[in-house]
């Protein structure tokens, strides 16, 4: 990942304006450690902090077009950019960097490219000709983006709020899937696939089809010319991503650079499942397997590092967050500096828990639906920025443009859980990957059942920070918790907990209304709280907390509606549940 | 490099301390990326970022002793441990860090062990049995170390200003060469040679005893277990760094792993003087050149960066400093965490233009005592901090202790510069190196005259710097320097503009403190000013400034007033002092 920031028309060009926006730009350096560069024009900044992933000879930016008119600055990776550098033959390209097609694609198109491009990005061109800027953000929201406006008419753009908040009088999260034009002073979507009107797709379910479309979505992603490896928690997404990396490896270029041996690194309390599940996959598959431990204690320590990076106060964000900014830390020490991670097929299948609950395939459609929207906040926004703080760059197959479009396209009746027909969580995906004549995963890595991320690093690593939590939160500062914070009020003392810390850090207003609340069981969105009634009595975030689909829920009755959030934690039995088989049982 | 925290008897053991303790700990995180440990004991805390570069997987920071009752945060090497763990047979290990020798050698040897230790290190080592502690800095001050006293009757130990600066009433360099314990209660020095009484020695100089003296202290500086270059300027000192550890790099466990072949860098504006000799000096040895380029324009954008992190306002510091931090970066960048350094070895021979007026050998003696003993206020500083500010490393054989010993014996009257008999200055050291049968470097390199750091990266650059002080300080603001800054008055703009820049970041009494001031002539110490009358009339600290005694300078005399000074000699005559370089050699 880089890191970008722009300050268009400020009225103000004086080098204590330019101190200041080098300086601003400075806080997103852990996003870019490579290299710096700022490229000012009148009243115009663009400023960048680069992670050489791609061309680390001759990238640096800001990139330019031939004449230099237009300046570009870009966050991301821009996987089909050989192919769209084919379709600009009278141009000249400057570097070998994947983002300066950016630039000519301006000339060529004007502002209807966007949708040309197929990767993650965040980018903010200034055509100098007529001062014009667009800024736009990629679809899902892979890369994090805000926006802002100061009170001398200037328009802010940065890859994180702490890039702009302490300047800006109001900002907020760039919406995904759109543009900012200075022409029309106004945001609109670029990004119009036709899942995303929530209506209900009727293709057959094709498993092959589905194969073929994740295998492109991974192969892509191999582009590099820097060491690289694979978030591997043992899960069925990220043992998928493993596979299929190790799998077409050998081909790339990478591999020449490189090896051929592919890394994969997991993080954990000691004896984590995670941990377990993981090294059997890096055995299964012999990649070069790398283990990483933590203490609660580490991870309390991080706490407010990680929300400083991470910009929210959403507690399943944060705990998830926390080991994988501790293991990013040690990734990029072994000078790796990308990873793939798993992140998006929860959603773009159904995979959390809550969705046994889903009373039809039209209601379970339109969740998956909401929560890709949801992303950005969410997981898309834990992944980019805990690995970011290190400048450690990770990128996401699952979120791939044309494999959404493929995996929302089928109808919504095979995604549905039945477990009656042995179709337990993301069958529709593991099924895609079973074959047997050359097996990806084993059998029942292929359909073990989910173990939520922060779950899996370690039961004690929730049950750690709510005892934390309980002890510096009082429940007087309880009490007062509506008035302090009128605005998404923490209802737990562990959300209290970070609720303190990231105000302190980020005091305005629109910082807290960055980030998202409202009712939630085990990541479900407000809406499909619905779906069940005992579920609005029983609202925790955790994944663990008892639904009624798990086996070990099954054997326990939940507790009565009285119950607080952290007592359902604790009535959990803590097994590693065997999946799929208990629910057909 | 790692970077050291620690705090002792601070009354304060809550959990907000522990997170300001934490807070104050990441403000050293650029020293120490890899990894970060916090050591609570009562009202003690030791916190440690860690740079691996000798055994990256297990040795992570706060280390101990076996019973774990000795605890010590490190910042360094110890390049003897090897032989001092033989020395230690009842005691067992627990990583393979070169700095856990410390922990043990404090259990059988107490306070006493300091001089044992072969290498750069600030550490500071709690007793937890006594709760005494202790705390020391290698002898020539290679590692930074601050010490300071809180209003609750704390004391604190940090790498860097930064992490003190705020929670001290006072604090102050913590003096090279010397150990503070908790039981004494105060500072003494360990670091007894004989050169330190600056007596006049008198051992003959023997070419093949300097050489070897050299050769160990860079074959002793191969031990690491990642990979590593040279920085190479192509003047003599980086050149006869380069030219042996491309010799030896062969035999080193290093070569195993990353290759025979040896990494150099070098830095400059394009088309710049150091750019074209170092890569004459690395065509020669056969290294892989890495060549980086910056603009006046990216030198004076990182102005306050650099302060921020070399902590100083020292005019040719920040002048040198700037470019090798925007050169570290590039190298981090490659994935390099250590390099190889020539600074030490102008003071040590008496290497800077102004010790040709040095009036008998005694001075010149003297002088280069003197200027040993403020290295760490100086090139130290600038080599240890730019470089850490991106998590390189940076090693100086030519302050080796041993080697130092045998340079800092010989009868000084072979280190006077004798035009008469053709000994240009460090001629000692040249000869030393003027091997027939098997050369270290060509004649003409290892004759060629001193050009200083900051001309050599392009003369453009300190131009650069004055002409842009020039435009931001105005002549009332300097008329008012004696008031604002009663303490080390800045007399030139260049010097107000970092001036301001210092008292942003470090606005409290003991920072101003921490830099040495006073009057000076291209490097030399207040002393020496006295060497040569006119010299008191213009002092200007940049190397390029007339002494007198360089070609161009006898042309120019008649030039010699203020102005000229400053300016910089005309365009024409900077061309004439690169000829006339060659022509001297």
């Amino acid at each position: 990942m880089c890191g970008i920031l722009a300050v268009l028309g400020c009225s103000d060009d004086s080098q204590a304006k330019r101190v200041r926006v080098l300086e601003l730009s400075r806080r997103l350096k852990h996003r870019g450690p490579d290299w710096s560069g700022l490229y000012h024009h009148g009243d115009f900044y663009l400023a960048h902090q680069r992670l050489a992933i791609v061309d680390p000879a001759s990238g640096d930016q800001p990139l330019f077009n031939e004449d230099r008119k237009i300046v570009v600055t870009v966050n991301g990776e821009i996987y089909n950019h050989e192919q769209l550098r084919r379709h600009l033959p009278n141009h000249k390209f400057r570097t070998g960097t994947n983002c300066e097609v950016i630039a000519h694609l301006y000339e060529e198109y004007g502002e209807e490219f966007v949708d040309m491009l197929d990767g993650m990005f965040s980018f903010v061109l200034l055509d100098t000709r007529n001062n014009h800027f667009i800024a736009s953000r990629d679809a899902v929201g892979i890369t994090s983006l805000y926006i802002g406006w100061g009170l001398d008419g200037s328009v802010w753009i940065s890859s994180e709020l702490k890039g702009l908040n302490d300047d800006c009088e109001h900002f907020e999260t760039f919406p995904p899937g759109h543009l900012y034009s200075s022409k029309e002073g106004a945001l609109r979507r670029w990004y119009n696939p036709t899942w995303f009107s929530e209506a209900i797709p009727s293709t057959p379910y094709d498993p092959l089809v589905l194969r073929r479309a994740f295998e492109n979505s991974v192969i892509k992603r191999l582009m590099t010319d820097v060491p690289f490896g694979v978030l591997l928690s043992g899960g069925l997404d990220s043992s998928l991503v493993a596979s299929i990396t190790a799998r077409h490896l050998a081909g790339t270029k990478a591999a020449k650079l490189w090896g051929t041996q592919l890394h994969s690194f997991c993080v954990g309390l000691k004896g984590s499942p995670d941990l377990k599940a993981a090294k059997e996959v890096a055995d299964y598959l012999g990649t070069v397997h790398h283990e990483f431990y933590f203490t609660v204690q580490d991870g309390i320590d991080a706490i407010e590092d990680v929300i400083y990076h991470i910009e929210t106060y959403d507690v399943t964000t944060i705990r998830a967050s926390t080991p994988m900014f501790l293991m990013s830390r040690k990734i990029k020490s072994l000078g790796v500096k990308m990873v793939m991670s798993g992140e998006g097929s929860d959603e773009v299948f159904g995979g959390y828990l809550y969705f046994h609950k889903a009373p039809n395939k039209e209601e379970f459609h339109r969740e998956t639906c909401r929560k890709i929207k949801a992303l950005h906040q969410y997981d898309c926004l834990r992944a980019n920025k805990a690995t970011s703080a290190w400048g450690l760059e990770a990128r996401v197959p699952f979120l791939d443009k044309e494999f959404i479009n493929v995996a929302m396209s089928i109808d919504p009746e095979w995604k549905l859980i039945k477990p009656e027909e042995g179709r337990i969580e993301k069958w529709v995906l593991r099924k895609a990957f079973d074959d047997e004549e050359n097996p990806y995963l084993p059998k029942h890595i292929l359909y073990r059942q989910k173990e939520q991320f922060s779950d899996g690093v370690g039961y004690s690593w929730i049950d750690g920070l709510k005892a934390h939590a309980e002890q510096h939160v009082t429940d007087k500062m309880m009490l007062n918790a509506t008035h302090i914070y009128p605005h998404n009020t923490p209802t737990t003392k562990e959300a209290y907990y970070y609720r303190m810390i990231f105000e302190r850090f980020f005091p305005q207003n629109p910082a807290r209304m960055t980030v998202p609340g409202g009712p939630s069981v085990a990541c479900s969105t407000a809406k499909a709280i619905e779906w069940d009634a005992s579920w609005s009595n029983n609202l925790d975030p955790s994944g663990r907390a008892a639904l009624g689909v798990h086996l070990s829920a099954y054997d326990q009755k939940l507790p009565s509606a009285g119950n607080l959030g952290p007592n359902i934690i604790d009535v959990v039995p803590r097994i590693v549940s065997v999946p799929g088989v208990a629910i057909r049982s | 490099m790692c970077g050291i925290l620690a705090v002792f008897g601070c009354v304060d053991n809550s959990q907000a301390k522990r997170s300001r303790i934490i807070e104050l700990s990441r403000r050293l995180r650029h020293r120490g990326p890899d990894w970060s440990g916090l050591h609570c004991y009562q009202d003690c805390y030791l916190a440690h970022q860690r740079l691996a570069i000798v055994d990256p997987a297990s040795g992570d920071q706060p280390l101990y002793n076996e019973n774990k009752t000795v605890v010590v945060t490190v910042n360094g090497e110890i390049y003897n441990h090897k032989d001092l763990r033989q020395k230690l047979t009842s005691h067992e290990f627990r990583t393979g860090s070169d700095c856990e020798v410390i922990a043990h050698l404090y259990e059988d040897y107490g306070e006493e062990f300091v001089d044992m230790l072969d290498g750069m290190f600030s550490f500071v080592l709690l007793d937890t049995r006594d709760k005494s502690f202790i705390a020391a800095r290698d002898a020539i001050g290679i590692t930074p170390l601050y010490m300071g006293w809180g209003l609750d009757g704390s004391v604190w130990f940090a790498s860097e200003m930064k992490a003190l600066s705020d929670d001290c009433e006072r604090f102050m360099s913590f003096p090279p060469g010397h150990i503070y314990s908790s039981k004494q209660g105060g500072l003494r020095r360990w670091y007894n040679p004989p050169w330190f009484s600056e007596h006049i020695p008198s051992t003959p100089y023997d070419p093949l005893v300097v050489r070897e003296a050299f050769e160990k202290a860079v074959v002793k500086r191969l031990m690491t277990d990642v990979p590593f270059g040279v920085l190479l300027s192509g003047g003599l000192d980086s050149s006869l760094v380069a030219a042996v550890a491309s010799r030896h790099l062969a035999e080193s466990e290093a070569a195993c792993q990353w290759g025979s072949q040896l990494h150099t860098f070098c830095i400059g504006l394009k088309g710049s003087p150091d750019l074209k000799a170092a890569r004459e000096v690395a065509d020669y040895l056969g290294t892989r050149h890495h060549e980086f380029y910056f603009t006046v324009q990216e030198g004076i954008d990182a102005l306050e960066e650099v302060i921020y992190h070399i902590e100083t306002y020292d005019v040719t510091t920040i002048r040198a400093s700037t470019p090798m931090f925007l050169m570290s970066r590039k190298i981090k960048s490659l994935g390099v965490k250590m390099v190889i350094s020539g600074e030490g070895s102008d003071e040590i021979f008496g290497g800077y233009l102004y010790f040709h007026k040095a009036p008998n050998k005694e001075e010149f003696h003297e002088e280069t005592c003197r200027k040993i003993k403020a290295l760490h206020l100086y090139d130290c500083l600038r080599a240890n901090k730019s470089t850490s500010a991106w998590g390189v490393e940076a090693r100086v054989p030519f302050l080796d202790k041993g080697f130092i010993n045998i340079a800092m014996s010989i009868d000084p009257e072979w280190k006077m510069i004798r035009r008469d008999i053709g000994r240009i200055e460090k001629w000692v050291l040249r000869n030393a190196f003027d091997d027939d049968q098997n050369p270290y470097l060509p004649k003409h390199i290892l004759y060629r005259q001193k050009e200083q750091f900051s001309d050599g990266v392009g003369y453009s650059w300190i131009d650069g710097l004055k002409d842009h002080a020039n435009l931001h300080v105005t002549d009332a603001m300097l008329s008012h320097a004696g008031f604002i800054y009663p303490e080390n008055t800045p007399t030139t703009k260049e010097a107000y503009y970092y001036r301001t820049i210092f008292e942003k970041f470090f606005p409290k009494n003991s920072a101003r403190s921490t830099v040495p001031g006073g009057p000076s002539v291209a490097c030399s110490t207040a002393k020496a000013v006295e060497w040569d009358a006119a010299w008191s009339k213009n002092l200007d600290p940049s190397g390029r400034a007339a002494l007198g005694v360089h070609a161009s300078a006898y042309e120019e005399a008649a030039e010699a007033n203020n102005a000229s000074v400053i300016n910089g000699p005309p365009q024409k005559q900077r061309g004439g002092v690169v000829e006339k370089t060659a022509t001297v050699a």
